[in-house]
């Protein structure tokens, strides 16, 4: 008797939770439905190839990122320090005219290192994550404009940085693009990372409730240097791909990726019925702002309309997960 | 057989009252000690730095220098009092606790609606009417979001950042507006004392702001609601519409500096945004000025002013200003690694 | 002793009480009559409607049925001010304080001293310390911080709160869980002092010997109505437990019996400055050994070393004759040792993961291959365990949330059969746990045991460590004070090393 009622509990809480997460698929479905009809070109593969490799690889990379620091129950503040990092370090090396190769992994490297900053203060200094990558951006932001002599953009358009700029951002694989390629691993890692290793169970554990993984016998601090110096090693691809792309370091470029990151996270957690960040959650958010952002632009609203929508856009997003979470309790 | 232990028990209780043995206690006394050597240890390191420019940058000790980083600090103090309002009242846990990250953003849509009014022929009253409500206004979305809607604090005002900051561009199209008017010549060149009209604002908001949190039991209760928001409500005190209040007053902060701003510059510019960083160190650092590791006016004040004398002095020393934003960085990272050692582990709550 | 206290006298009178939950009735026709100048206790288990009729007094819920009078008057829907300004007082479980705050702006919360909006922190603490030396006779550093009092201490804020605004009705909920005996002593004496007063005192508890010792009058509480007003003093307390539960209380501590086999964990010469030293015992396979000591004697801080929680200074410790060196419990899991933490919530299971994702956390190397989960092993050694400890879960899926307080702890407790630990430590497991709930935590514990697991357990209920136990270890002022078992191992002797008390001495170890 009991467990029959107990199922179709269960029952009713699984299909709110499939309105809930098909609340976010069919606002996705209706708003490209909407610019398809108000603007002729937003249907268009040359528009959505434009979506997909300007809009869409660099913040989805970001914000897998984010999806991983956020499941384990922090914030990383600092994933515009990690990609300009990555940038600045690679372009400068390309300037000096170092080998692409050894110009990508030195600035990986670079990224890597605001990483295990962040996890130095995290896990040994046990500040928390909002205040240490708080600080971790400050510092950051100084040591660009120290490094630029207070904000200086470098421009390599042509001769041999153009080439090697070009070798990642134009190249394809079977009509693939680069990009778009190393967006394709990242999810796959990411997704099997977190969804499907043992890593990912801690992550998720340590997000829950982080004295339980503790006393659960888990390596916590080490699992939560890993969450912080993956995020930053996949900000620094992104910032590979952004110097590639626009042949150019332009310091603290980096920020405008953090709101749409933490954004299409939250977006994501609308996906779930427990309410948590998943990979596929964030890249559906990534793709809603990434749409949303062209879509406005095609029906003629300028760059800073787009940040007020974008920010309204965010805000309401929040609430609905927020709201959900709270009626759940 | 389970009876009679039970009996036993009672009796035995009963034995262990007569006895009133004092225990071993491991009292905090050890905790407090460390808490206060690391508090002074921080208050140290600021007056280190103090005493170096004081020693080595010329002319920073002079009165007149002095009172220009008083006045110069006018604009971050007040944006700084209303970050510590959100604080005391949301709690000093910076992921689920209070904290307005719009605060610097506001105060830049603020400025351009206050230029434009001005531009556009409104009079003063009008202009700084329109700045309040709309100050105002962007509060109450946070206050909605965060008190309403369940949003976590930083969530809910980075949403909100960009919405204003959206707005300010929009509305200004991201260039300088200009803007002269009688409040803004008093403003500027207007002086009391040999204190200029600016230093004596924030002078006078510092003495308002002092009465207001430490001596009404207003004040009082929204540090009640910040550190124990359960202990507040038990006590019968409403949460939601203190912590409601600190967003609009931060809102409210965010006006007056605007104005403030506005008269320094005779224009609105883009970029205010980026106090927001200054703004968080002043509140953060303040902490340290108190014994119980909140933020209050007073220590809210002084690290406002170091943070001004901390730019001066660079800029006395001939060092790049961008020195700046990474030595607040590394500070906050000081002050906050040595005050979570001195809550001690049980301080997450 | 047995009369009814004359209308005159009656505090607070709730008559006919009733409350719904959906389709939980949790109140039924409830009756409460406490007289002034009485300590009347309430007791029943979780469940049977103390905390409901509580929260209707305190205007948290509003009853569907029934009448309440205060002091005689019949008073209309409550809410939680205007049930203060009545002058009832609820001091509730978790110290409601804030703990930035000094003693006097604790005290004057809400109430503060001063002229018009303002307010004069020096009168409050000035009042604040007069009140507590009145009735109290306690005597703090001036501006002292909440935060910086003891656990008693700020108990007795609490109460010195509902006092300075003339409190004629106090109610305790569980007021000694965190004290220890001499401040639960002290308690007890103001509690007196203040019935003595006139005061009527409502006092909610677990503890049967605290009812017994304090209070005049006792209405036990089942299913949501009141089975039974009695006096403590004429009514045995096993005759108070069975009202409670309405069975023979004799099932309590289920009896087993078990081969006792070889050392499995052997604590050596354990020290750490401060805290204990020279500890050494053994628990034997099979074996149930109890380590008790009042608060601050060391005896949390022993265990917390077994567990990694805290670096012992000195000494060893050995699992099945291998030395570990504990320096987190990354070590003691890998260990074997297995540890069910007093605060189940923080420590114990995440409320938020599935029933598979806590009960696979400690034991995912069983589960995974290269790093990866492999689902098909883990579901059906779930689905095994969940049958094993008959965990009341729709599903492996669902949500820990979801699931009774009792079912909860046997996810905690399933998490360390899937590690297959041969070691478990259990700090405090029934504190706030029903009866019932309490019946079958030791039915799981002997089973552990049967199946030839050693095991400590750290309590501070002497009922339950003679119950339970095989053996008994003291700890008093950081050493080890006296080892008790078989027909020594009884209440009084365990108190009284517990309490520094000179007894008789280990004769049990060899």
């Amino acid at each position: 008797m009991s467990v029959s009622q107990d199922t179709r509990a269960t029952g009713a809480q699984k299909i709110g939770g499939f309105i809930a997460s098909y609340s976010v698929v069919i606002t996705f479905l209706a708003i490209c439905l909407f610019f398809a009809m108000a603007s002729p070109t937003f249907l268009t593969g040359a528009n959505l190839y434009n979506v997909l490799v300007n809009n869409v690889v660099m913040l989805a990379i970001v914000a897998l990122g984010l999806t991983i620091v956020i499941s384990s129950g922090g914030i990383d503040l600092s994933v515009g320090v990690s990609v300009d990092m990555a940038s600045m370090v690679f372009v400068m090396l390309l300037a000096a005219g170092y080998g692409g190769v050894f110009g990508v992994t030195v600035g990986l490297l670079a990224a890597v290192a605001v990483g295990v900053l962040n996890a130095i203060l995290i896990t040994r200094l046990k500040i928390s994550p909002f205040l240490a990558t708080l600080g971790v951006l400050f510092i950051g932001q100084s040591t660009q404009q120290l490094a630029t002599s207070g904000g200086q953009p470098i421009y390599l358009i042509t001769g041999y940085a153009g080439a090697q700029f070009n070798a990642i951002a134009r190249t394809s694989l079977l009509g693939v693009p680069m990009p778009v390629l190393v967006l394709v691993a990242c999810i796959v890692v990411v997704y099997l990372l977190l969804h499907r290793s043992v890593f990912g169970r801690a992550v998720q554990a340590m997000g829950a409730q982080p004295g339980v993984a503790w006393y659960s016998g888990l390596a916590v601090p080490r699992q939560l240097s890993l969450v912080y110096i993956g995020c930053a090693l996949l900000c620094g691809i992104t910032g590979i791909l952004l110097s590639a792309t626009v042949k150019s370091y332009v310091p603290l470029s980096g920020n405008a990726f953090l709101l749409d990151a933490i954004g299409a996270t939250f977006i994501g957690t609308t996906l779930s019925a427990e309410r948590r960040p998943t990979v596929i959650g964030t890249l559906l958010g990534v793709l809603l702002l990434a749409v949303v952002k062209n879509g406005l632009l095609l029906i003629g609203w300028n760059f800073y309309w787009q940040q007020v929508g974008i920010g309204v856009l965010v805000f309401l997003v929040l609430a609905v997960s927020f709201g959900l979470r709270r009626a759940r309790q | 057989m389970t009876a009679t232990t039970m009996k036993s028990t009672v009796k035995a209780a009963g034995a262990g009252a007569a006895l009133g043995e004092k225990q071993p206690r491991v009292q905090n006394t050890g905790k407090r000690i460390g808490t206060v050597a690391v508090r002074l240890g921080a208050i140290a390191t600021f007056a280190l730095i103090l005493v170096y420019f004081a020693l080595f940058a010329p002319g920073f000790l002079s009165s007149f220098n002095f009172i220009n980083v008083v006045e110069q600090s006018a604009i971050l103090g007040v944006l700084a009092f209303g970050m510590a309002a959100v604080i005391i009242g949301g709690g000093s846990n910076v992921t689920e606790g209070g904290i307005d990250l719009s605060i610097a953003a506001n105060m830049g849509l603020c400025a351009a609606v206050f230029a434009t009014m001005l531009q556009a022929g409104y009079p003063d009253t009008v202009a700084v009417l329109a700045a309040i409500a709309c100050g105002v206004a962007i509060g109450a979305l946070n206050a909605v979001a965060v008190v309403g809607l369940g949003i976590l604090p930083l969530l809910a005002t980075l949403a909100v950042m960009n919405i204003a900051a959206g707005a300010e561009l929009t509305l200004t199209q991201n260039t300088v507006v200009g803007a002269t008017s009688p409040l803004l010549s008093f403003l500027v060149s207007g002086s009391f004392l040999g204190i200029s009209t600016l230093a004596w604002c924030l002078i006078l908001f510092s003495a308002i702001m002092l009465v207001f949190i430490h001596k009404t039991a207003f004040g009082l209760r929204l540090y009640a609601v910040g550190g124990h928001p359960e202990a507040a409500r038990a006590a019968g005190i409403s949460v939601p519409l203190h912590v409601s209040f600190t967003y609009l007053f931060s809102g409210l902060c965010a006006a007056i500096a605007s104005v403030l701003a506005v008269s320094r510059l005779s224009a609105s510019t883009p970029g205010s945004g980026e106090m927001l960083l200054s703004v968080l160190a002043a509140a953060l650092l303040g902490t340290v000025f108190s014994r119980r590791l909140v933020p209050t006016i007073g220590g809210t004040l002084l690290s406002v002013l170091f943070i001004g004398f901390l730019a001066n002095g660079f800029q006395l020393l001939n060092v790049s200003s961008y020195w700046v934003n990474g030595v607040q960085g590394a500070l906050i990272l000081l002050v906050v690694a040595v005050t979570s050692f001195a809550r001690g582990p049980e301080a997450s709550r | 002793m047995t009369v009814q206290p004359a209308a005159a006298e009656i505090a607070i009178s709730m008559t006919a009480i009733s409350k719904r939950f959906g389709p939980v009735q949790a109140l039924h026709d409830a009756d409460l009559q406490v007289a002034r100048g009485t300590i009347h206790g309430l007791v029943g288990q979780n469940g049977a409607g103390k905390s409901t009729i509580i929260k209707v007094l305190a205007g948290i819920l509003k009853p569907d049925s029934g009448t309440i009078t205060v002091n005689g008057e019949t008073v209309g829907p409550l809410t939680p001010s205007s049930v203060e300004r009545l002058g009832v007082h609820f001091i509730h479980q978790d110290r409601l304080l804030v703990p930035t705050a000094t003693v006097g702006e604790a005290v004057f919360l809400r109430h503060e001293l001063g002229f018009g909006p303002f307010v004069s922190r020096r009168s409050m603490n000035r009042h604040a310390a007069e009140l507590l030396k009145r009735y109290f006779n306690l005597e703090l550093p001036a501006g002292i911080l909440v935060q910086d009092l003891t656990t008693a201490q700020q108990k007795i804020v609490q109460i010195t709160r509902a006092l300075a605004q003339k409190a004629s009705v106090l109610v305790l909920d569980e007021p000694t869980a965190a004290l220890v005996k001499r401040e639960v002593d002290s308690l007890f004496a103001v509690l007196r002092r203040l019935r003595d007063d006139g005061i009527a005192v409502i006092f909610i508890s677990h503890y049967m010997q605290e009812i017994e010792q304090l209070c005049d009058r006792v209405t036990v509480m089942r299913n949501g109505t009141d089975v039974g007003t009695v006096d403590p003093a004429e009514t045995p307390i096993d005759e108070i437990i069975a009202m409670m539960i309405a069975r023979d209380v004799g099932e309590m501590f289920p009896k087993r019996s078990v081969e006792i086999g070889a050392p499995m964990l052997e604590v050596s010469h354990l020290g750490m400055a401060g805290s204990f030293e020279d500890i050494s015992f053994s628990v034997r396979r099979g074996e149930i050994v109890g380590l008790t000591g009042l608060l601050g004697s060391g005896a949390k801080e022993i265990v917390q070393c077994l567990f990694g929680l805290e670096r012992a200074e000195r000494g060893s410790i050995m699992v099945e004759g291998k030395t570990l060196s504990l320096s987190s419990p990354v070590h003691a899991v890998r260990g074997g040792i297995a540890m069910l933490p007093e605060d189940r919530r923080a420590h114990g299971v995440a409320i938020d993961l599935s029933v598979r994702e806590n009960i696979s956390l400690a034991s995912l190397g069983r589960y995974s291959g290269r790093g990866f989960v492999k689902r098909g092993l883990e579901n059906q050694a779930i689905d095994g365990l969940i049958r094993e400890l008959s965990i009341k879960t729709p599903g492996r899926d669902t949500l820990v949330r979801q699931l009774s307080g009792g079912n909860q702890q046997k996810v905690a407790i399933a998490k360390w059969l899937s590690c297959q630990s041969r070691v478990y430590i259990l700090d405090e497991p029934t504190v706030a746990v029903d009866v019932g709930a309490k019946v079958e935590i030791y039915n799981l514990l002997n089973r552990l045991a049967g199946e030839g697991a050693a095991i400590l357990l750290l309590s501070s209920d002497l009922l339950e460590l003679v119950g339970v136990c095989d053996r008994v270890l003291v700890v008093y002022r950081g050493r080890l004070s006296g080892e008790f078992s078989g027909a020594d191992l009884d209440g009084d002797r365990l108190l009284a090393a517990s309490s520094g008390a000179r007894g008789p001495k280990a004769e049990a170890s060899s």
